[in-house]
């Protein structure tokens, strides 16, 4: 043990080691930029099909921005540091895309996909259930209460018109993509901010 | 009198303290996210880290992505078990200071 040391320090190594794990676990990198990115992408698609008249307009925007996605997470991922609570919160991302590109290039292809306002309620519902799991693990609330705004979007597309269908679609993807990506982008950049000098 | 607890010296340094901290909390880490998180020099943290990887406390594995080195560090069992017993002769040694 070395010499003399004075309880205050032991105190001070104490809090130290608290600090540091505390900031290794929440570290989980910066995400906030794919929720902007996807909230373009889904209004690209909803133009693109409304005006375009395109019937390609979602599978095609959909794969461009999950292969923008996976170009841009993987330049930004080098320097930060692989957590088990990233790769939980990555998985649920990556599952309910992958889910969400079989059912709907499925239901596609095999012309099911005639309710567009089912098709609203079932990709609010999937979107709702990821930021409800993620921001349960994050303990985030801000992230819940996209959530909400999410399962709302697919109980008024169930009962409501087709006109409060779409409106509920398209304000959801404003506070839970755009909004929300702004915010969160935000957030973790002032966390970045705070680094620790205990060293 | 009950025999004190002794520190162990390779983890007592500060920056090794909270080097091996921070690498508990997470699952490998490159050697700039550790230089960002302790705002530590370049050589001084280089020269921690390898004091810590004599020790059998991190493995370091360097590659390269997209043609730009890495530097990967990540804690081993040993690593762990030392933080470990660290933090409980710490806490032996200030007794009741912390309330338990």
């Amino acid at each position: 043990m070395p010499d003399q040391v004075t309880e205050q320090e032991l105190k001070d190594r104490l809090s130290l080691i608290e600090t540091m794990i505390a900031e290794g676990r929440r570290t989980t990198g910066s995400w906030g930029w794919t929720f902007v990115l996807w909230g373009v992408a889904y209004y690209v698609a909803i133009a693109w099909t409304i005006w375009g008249h395109y019937p390609l307009a979602w599978p095609i925007t959909m794969v461009a921005a999950s292969v923008l996605t996976a170009v841009l997470a993987t330049r930004r991922r080098r320097s930060q540091p692989r957590t088990t609570m990233g790769r939980a919160i990555g998985s649920i991302w990556v599952a309910m895309g992958i889910t969400m590109f079989i059912l709907f290039f499925s239901l596609g292809l095999s012309g099911r996909l005639v309710d567009q306002q089912a098709f609203v309620a079932l990709v609010a519902a999937m979107l709702g259930t990821s930021n409800a799991t993620s921001s349960l693990i994050l303990k985030w609330k801000a992230q819940f209460a996209c959530a909400i705004v999410w399962w709302a979007a697919a109980v008024i597309s169930c009962f409501g018109t087709f006109m409060q269908s779409s409106i509920a679609g398209v304000a959801a993807i404003f506070l839970c993509q755009i909004a929300f990506g702004i915010y969160a982008t935000i957030y973790e950049s002032s966390k970045r901010g705070q680094v620790v000098h205990h060293a | 009198m009950p025999e004190l607890p002794e520190l162990n010296p390779v983890i007592h340094g500060k920056l090794r303290l909270a080097l091996l901290s921070l690498l508990s909390g997470v699952e490998e880490a490159e050697f700039t996210w550790l230089r960002s998180k302790t705002g530590s020099t370049d050589g001084n943290l280089g020269a921690q880290l390898l004091k810590l990887e004599d020790a059998g406390y991190v493995v370091v594995e360097k590659k390269f992505v997209s043609r730009k080195p890495q530097t990967i560090y990540r804690m081993t069992e040993a690593g762990r078990h030392a933080l470990t017993e660290y933090v409980q002769a710490l806490k032996q040694l200030l007794g009741g200071a912390i309330g338990g």
